[in-house]
């Protein structure tokens, strides 16, 4: 299902993508994302298509806000109820779609007494009973606890994907898009990419979809020298050799960005392309991974995780380390994506 | 060692310091604004409790025409509450101020003016006269004064409780394909019954224990708040308690079954 929505207020967006079974649109707090599921909805003033121009009630879609907006003062099947036409059916109908969701022996709870994720089952349920053709998510890791999340998420994108229903679901929650079958991400009113979640992961197409996707090191650099073995670019202290692109020629201005995760430790004495030697100048646990901040010729972010620990034997908080990002891991970002994304964190050369 | 810290009181239960002077100083309050109704029971002369001529009709009256005056108050006031809080625009400002008018006016000027606007020489009310409708000193007359009388208070609860729905929900019910008037009934209403239970709860006490305006417009037919004050002035402070005992009993009943409703649903 491709969704083309234009706003002018209270933010102005054009925004164009394509839906596919459970579709995540990524965007950080106040680039619109709610707004844009409210105008698809009809609750706002908006033109675009599907839907466009119809009032709120004969839109056919299933709109699940933050919270999920049960009626307080309804138990739980009547709430699933609440859309269905009243008849000698109703209750059976309500309590058929509790059952599917697996909430049959709490339809007599008004919703106060329910858990996050028992909320958003029965709002899901609620919204099926309307039959929709699209389901609208709106941030649905935000009520569920942290603990039982991916658990709750992984079932309720399953039971989506059997109903065969499109749903878009927008987060900031870079996580949940690693769950999806295709993402987009919302950045200054325009979809900036779109694609399955590996592609975009793996190719972010500019430095602020990067920072999206979990990048912590996007920098300004120039192209030095562009071949068809590879790519070198150069900021004033360093030169990094990455993987060839057909785009890349010398002098361009590009933006650099390399996964935390990605830079690795070395032995003392190594040495090669990618290869630093890098003051620690911040060290500290991360859960079980270890969390470094480095300066130098590159002020670095690095993440190890438990595994890689070892390579760099003890860590001295105030000494200096070895490290290495290999070419593939350093991901070019082209010029007019540099310029939309100021590095906010991370290294700068 | 560890027999001695076992015995220190570490553990004792802080105390707030001055927890007693709370409860006093709200006991003290309550008991000064209940103790004239207290002396009501004393002054009563149980003994010889009888109306005074008149007293019949004067309780009949202010019933009959005090749930017209409710029904016409809920009936032009829920919309226009309603209105007041879901439609925002530059300088609504203006339109709560020009709403407080009426509940800020005392009740003696705003039944001035209802004569001088609805009166038999103004010409509202010379217009009205001219097709049988006369506002003053008429059935008709006196429920309007009732009605500016409790119109106002009835607005401000009113508004406040609609304000009190999440506007969410209400969304929510549009996109489940409820009508905006599917949503006033199955969502707004249930959700704000509280505060409408208070409207309607203030709009009946206001109706019924209007005075001011009521004196000025419909001197007759006399409700009981006139009948009172008639009462004192020819007869004198022993007539006025029977017909004081049924005004409480005519006029609590209804707010306190509202009150209570209200809060037993309020506990899902």
């Amino acid at each position: 299902m491709e969704i083309h929505y234009r706003l002018e207020r209270p933010i102005v967006m054009d925004v164009r993508l394509q839906v596919e079974g459970f579709t995540v649109l990524l965007g950080l707090s106040g680039e619109g994302k709610s707004t844009l599921l409210k105008a698809i909805a009809g609750l706002l003033p908006a033109s675009g298509t599907p839907f466009g121009g119809l009032p709120v009630q004969q839109r056919p879609i299933g709109y699940l806000p933050q919270g999920y907006g049960l009626f307080p003062h309804l138990r739980a099947w009547e709430n699933v109820a609440f859309p269905l036409l009243p008849g000698a059916g109703r209750r059976r109908e309500a309590m058929d779609l509790l059952a599917r969701v697996g909430l049959a022996d709490w339809a007599d709870r008004y919703p106060a007494t329910l858990s996050g994720g028992q909320r958003q089952r029965v709002a899901l349920a609620r919204a099926l009973a309307r039959r929709p053709q699209l389901l609208l998510l709106d941030e649905p890791t935000s009520a569920l606890d942290m603990a039982t999340r991916d658990e709750i998420l992984e079932d309720l994108i399953a039971e989506m994907r059997q109903l065969q229903i499109p749903v878009l679901a927008v987060t900031h929650d870079p996580h949940l898009a690693t769950m999806a079958d295709r993402m987009a991400v919302l950045a200054g009113g325009a979809i900036a990419q779109e694609g399955t979640p590996r592609e975009v992961f793996a190719e972010p197409a500019d430095g602020a979809v990067a920072r999206l996707v979990g990048f912590r090191n996007i920098f300004p650099a120039t192209v030095a020298s562009a071949s068809s073995t590879g790519v070198w670019v150069s900021g004033p202290g360093r030169r990094l050799q990455t993987t060839p692109r057909p785009w890349a020629r010398p002098g361009m201005a590009v933006t650099v960005g390399i996964r935390s995760e990605e830079v690795e430790i070395q032995g003392v004495d190594a040495s090669g392309e990618n290869s630093l030697c890098l003051q620690v100048a911040h060290l500290r646990d991360e859960g079980l991974a270890l969390r470094l901040k480095l300066r130098g010729a590159l002020s670095l972010d690095v993440l190890l995780p438990r595994l890689r620990q070892r390579d760099g034997g003890t860590i001295d908080p105030s000494g200096s380390l070895q490290v290495h990002v290999a070419p593939e891991h350093v991901h070019l970002f082209p010029p007019q994506g540099a310029a939309d994304s100021q590095p906010r964190e991370g290294g700068r050369f | 060692m560890s027999t001695l810290v076992k015995t220190l009181p570490i553990a004792q239960p802080a105390r707030l310091p001055r927890a007693w002077l709370p409860p006093l100083l709200g006991g003290a309050v309550l008991a000064f604004l209940l103790a004239p109704f207290a002396a009501l029971v004393f002054a009563t002369h149980w003994q010889d409790l009888h109306f005074a001529p008149g007293d019949g009709t004067a309780i009949s009256v202010s019933l009959l025409y005090s749930l017209l005056s409710l029904a016409l108050v809920m009936l032009l006031g829920t919309p226009l509450a309603w209105w007041l809080a879901h439609y925002h625009y530059r300088g609504k400002w203006l339109l709560d101020a020009l709403l407080l008018l009426p509940l800020l006016t005392p009740p003696l000027a705003m039944g001035i003016l209802l004569s001088s606007f609805y009166g038999p020489y103004a010409p509202v009310g010379g217009f009205l006269q001219h097709y049988g409708v006369i506002l003053s000193n008429s059935p008709p007359a006196f429920v309007l004064a009732q009605v500016y009388g409790a119109l106002p208070y009835f607005v401000v609860a009113t508004r406040a409780a609609f304000e009190g729905v999440p506007e969410e929900l209400e969304q929510i019910s549009l996109t489940l394909g409820k009508t905006p008037w599917q949503t006033f009934w199955r969502v707004s209403l249930p959700l704000s019954q509280l505060g409408l239970a208070a409207g309607v709860a203030l709009a009946w006490v206001r109706a019924l224990g209007e005075f001011g305006i009521v004196l000025i417009v419909a001197y007759f037919p006399q409700g009981i708040p006139v009948k009172l004050w008639v009462n004192l002035q020819d007869i004198g402070l022993s007539a006025v308690y029977p017909l004081l005992w049924v005004f409480f009993l005519v006029a609590v009943p209804l707010p306190l079954w509202l009150g209570l409703r209200s809060r037993r649903q309020a506990l899902f």
